[in-house]
């Protein structure tokens, strides 16, 4: 039957923490105010999907719904049409038409960027996803499409470094 | 199978396993009897062996007498050898995985690898083979062959060049297995190329199929592409209802949406072929025309309602028991909804007018032809045509009409030397391997059907009564001649060449000539008198159904004749235009476009009180609906279909039915519900069930006895007739 031991020695040490972190007051700080701040992420992280365009301005996606294939989610959707001479999107025969991604399915896993056979599709560091109605999370290719190659389409990215985002060019 | 098969057997040695196989049947079919596959492209099992693409390289030796192996110094193509004694066989040697290796290399010089963009990238055997059995690499660095790209051969065919193998299978379809021959190769070597001569279109009756055949992406659907991937598609087994053969197909998918038809095997009906008009025919499943909601005319506008309403003002407007309902139905709907639709027409509305059949002639049900179970038409099964000696194709366009016949006889004629004579007032394709084919002058088909029983009866191969013999005697062949163009020569030829087992072919196509109940007289007492099976077939998916069924105005489901016959097509459209009628239900198709007296349709359209329209798509004859209903397309619906043959065949559920669209049989259960005839029907087996215990030649149909290829109906035979009269 310890008063000392089970009462008063806890909130000694507590209290000594709390001393200690004040005493440290203003250095080592891990929190930041986000979203006014963001951190750096990792190389490798995987969110936000965009379809990238070559050099030339054409589309990279091909339609070929290789990603739709590879999606464990299965939520990705592909419709694809034929190139004229007249109204071309990207080299070769096939453009996708239609190109959406269910967001709330996905599961970052970037298999699709694995599959892609012309880079288009990649997954970069655009993490703010939050939305209000199911049907925003239906991200259109007119969302996923960049307006111009390299187009820098990462907010956050700016904000923490100031130099637009490296283009992935397969 | 390809090769010539005999019954002796011998002793091979597969991959050191002792195997009995039939003495020449090829390596490439004995191995599977083990399990084992050996990769083709060129070799298809319908077809001749060639050996073009030497994917099927096997290791081959003898026994010898001291029991050793003596190989073979180079390897063979399996596909083109056939089993002997003594045969050891190595498919799985390193020698032959190095040799695949080596075609396969060679195969993919030329290929432009552009799976991400073929339409068959995914079902591809090239793709398949080179990932079990190629290189993983490539070492070609030099130029590739470049060629045409997505050059249209027709409508339907699209040929890519670059991605040919030169594999011969769609040349070889087209000589050995529709036999219009419109595909060939040109040029040699690496530029050899499968092409039309002088490139001019793509013209058969079959071409949908080179497109399933065609190992790599070279011939793809036009209509199917870039409209999906293979994994994005669901499949599901179904029938087509396009024309009466009852084909088995793959109905392919895509978030609720037809996209494409493929041929599924069924030996008894397709094999595993379909003809363009059932490949490409679906696309109005996803018409913008499809019925989705009940409507009911309001004044001047049809105003969508519920189904209550509808069958509200249905059974208001039409009193039960009133006997002035006339029922139209056409030969797409289930076995169960024609069943159902004349219980309802009799029982609610205590009418007979109901049928099915929109000819010009329509036989009586007691008439020794009508379609359905009776004997004297012989509805010969579709695979028996591959064993006739001759056969006798009168006044019908086969391959349009019956195209799974007409590949039955061509397989007969190619593999047995069927002799098969045509008789035609226009071009058809049996032509091409017709050991005759006369052409008469349209309309005189009951002239031509005399010329040939005078012929029959001349040369003494006929055996008729008395009192036809005398007819016929009496008439001459010159003034035949100067009816139907067709000499007296030609009449003695064709009937030469008629003998053996033999069948007659015709179809109820034939009726609706203003002759065509005598043409159809004549010419089943030629086909009787020769000894040979009479055929007059029905057109329509499930008009075998509907006539078996009792969906006439003369005869119940039970076979029994009724002593007040109802009103047919033409009675029923008759009173409703003089007002007899009260009400006309017409169920899918378009009679104004169906029926041959457009002004007739329309009159009783206009003059009916109350029309009630249900079917799928809408169309003129909706306009002039007091009730529009929706109805399944056939491939939403659960239900069977009865096919030409008289073969039971189900058709499940495969795709959502648009809006409030409701099945045939459920429509028609719900009203018979509503007026208190009828306990509900919960499902579409439970009327199969009620079906099965009031038709005869139901009897023995449940939905488990459907799987696989279907149940054959018998023949109602006379006896059932004579028990039904007492």
């Amino acid at each position: 039957m310890g008063l000392l031991k089970d009462v008063v020695k806890p909130i000694l040490g507590g209290m000594t923490l709390t001393a200690r972190r004040a005493a440290n007051l203003g250095k080592n700080i891990v929190t930041i105010q986000y979203p006014d701040e963001m951190r750096e992420q990792y190389q490798r992280s995987r969110w936000r999907h965009y379809l990238t365009r070559y050099d030339s301005g054409l589309e990279r996606c091909i339609g070929c719904s290789l990603c739709a294939g590879a999606c464990p989610a299965r939520c990705i959707y592909v419709e694809a049409a034929e190139n004229t001479d007249t109204e071309r999107y990207s080299p070769g025969e096939r453009y996708a038409v239609r190109y959406e991604i269910n967001m709330i399915r996905c599961i970052f896993c970037g298999y699709c960027q694995d599959a892609c056979p012309t880079g288009a599709i990649v997954l970069r560091k655009d993490f703010e996803l939050a939305n209000y109605k199911r049907e925003q999370f239906i991200y259109t290719k007119e969302m996923l499409l960049e307006k111009y190659p390299g187009q820098n389409l990462e907010p956050y990215r700016s904000k923490v470094t100031g130099v637009e985002a490296p283009i992935y060019t397969g | 199978m390809a090769a010539l098969e005999s019954q002796e057997m011998v002793t091979i040695t597969v991959n050191d396993v002792d195997l009995q196989v039939p003495k020449g049947e090829l390596i490439v079919e004995s191995v599977k009897r083990l399990g084992l596959e050996i990769p083709i492209f060129c070799y298809h099992p319908r077809m001749k062996p060639v050996g073009m693409c030497r994917m099927c390289l096997v290791e081959v030796g003898f026994k010898q007498q001291d029991g050793t192996v003596r190989k073979m110094p180079k390897p063979q193509a399996g596909c083109t050898l056939p089993a002997d004694n003594n045969m050891v066989i190595y498919t799985d040697s390193e020698m032959v995985h190095r040799d695949r290796k080596g075609v396969l290399e060679f195969l993919l010089i030329n290929h432009p690898l552009d799976c991400p963009i073929c339409d068959r990238g995914g079902e591809c055997p090239l793709q398949n083979n080179t990932l079990f059995y190629g290189p993983s690499t490539s070492r070609f660095t030099e130029v590739k062959r470049h060629a045409l790209k997505a050059f249209p051969l027709s409508k339907y065919v699209t040929l890519d060049l670059e991605r040919c193998i030169q594999c011969g299978r769609c040349v070889r379809f087209t000589e050995e297995i529709s036999g219009d021959s419109q595909l060939a190769f040109r040029f040699r070597g690496a530029s050899m190329q499968p092409s039309t001569f002088q490139m001019h279109e793509f013209e058969s009756k079959f071409s949908g199929n080179v497109i399933e055949i065609c190992p790599v992406g070279a011939l793809t659907s036009s209509r199917y592409r870039f409209r999906a991937r293979p994994w994005d598609l669901a499949t599901r087994p179904a029938i087509c209802t396009n024309c009466s053969n009852g084909c088995n197909i793959w109905f392919d998918y895509r978030a609720g949406k037809m996209v494409r038809i493929n041929g599924r095997t069924n030996e008894a009906v397709n094999e595993e072929w379909t003809c363009d008009r059932g490949k490409f025919g679906h696309d109005w499943y996803n018409s913008e025309r499809r019925l989705k909601q009940p409507m009911l005319r309001k004044g001047d506008k049809m105003v969508p309602v519920s189904w209550a309403e509808a069958y509200e003002a249905i059974l208001q407007a039409c009193p039960p028991s009133a006997g002035k309902m006339g029922g139209l139905v056409a030969g797409t709907v289930s076995n169960e909804g024609l069943y159902l639709f004349q219980k309802m027409l009799r029982e609610v509305f205590g009418s007979n007018h109901v049928d099915y059949r929109w000819t010009r002639n329509r036989l009586s049900s007691s008439h020794p032809l009508s379609v359905g179970a009776n004997p004297s038409n012989k509805l010969t099964p579709i695979a028996a045509y591959e064993l006739f000696d001759s056969a006798l194709i009168f006044a019908t366009a086969l391959a349009d009409e019956q195209p799974m016949i007409y590949l039955r006889l061509r397989k007969g004629w190619s593999s047995k030397g069927t002799k098969v004579v045509v008789f035609a007032d226009r071009p058809v394709e049996e032509k091409g391997f017709a050991a005759l084919t006369v052409h008469y002058r349209p309309g005189s088909e009951d002239h031509v059907a005399e010329g040939l029983l005078k012929a029959g009866l001349a040369a003494g191969k006929v055996m008729v009564p008395g009192e036809v013999r005398e007819k016929i005697e009496a008439l001459s062949f010159d003034r035949i001649a100067s009816f139907c163009d067709v000499t007296e020569g030609q009449f003695r030829q064709a009937v030469d060449l008629l003998s053996g087992t033999g069948v007659v072919v015709s179809s109820q196509s034939l009726l609706d000539l203003p002759e065509g109940v005598k043409t159809l007289e004549i010419l089943a007492d030629f086909s009787n008198g020769l000894g040979f099976d009479f055929n007059c077939y029905a057109l329509g998916a499930n008009d075998e159904g509907a006539a078996r069924l009792g969906v006439l105005p003369d005869r119940l489901p039970n076979g029994r004749p009724l002593a007040e016959p109802g009103l047919d097509t033409a009675g029923i459209l008759d009173a409703a235009a003089r007002a007899r009628i009260s009400a006309l239900w017409v169920v899918e198709g378009d009679p104004i476009s169906r029926y041959h007296e457009k002004g007739d349709v329309v009159l009783a359209l206009e003059n009916v009180d109350f029309l009630i329209y249900q079917g799928t798509l809408a169309n003129e004859t909706a306009n002039y609906a007091s009730v529009i209903l929706p109805m399944e397309a056939p491939a939403e619906q659960e239900g069977t279909y009865t096919n030409v043959e008289g073969r039971v065949q189900r058709m499940i559920q495969v795709v959502q039915e648009p809006g409030d669209a409701k099945q045939a049989w459920r429509i028609f259960g719900e009203i018979l519900l509503r007026s208190g005839h009828s306990k509900p029907y919960f499902s579409a087996s439970e009327v199969m069930e009620e079906i099965a215990q009031v038709v005869p030649s139901f009897g023995e149909v449940t939905y488990d006895r459907l799987e696989g290829e279907g149940l054959h109906l018998p023949l109602a035979t006379s006896t059932d007739v004579l028990s039904e009269v007492n």
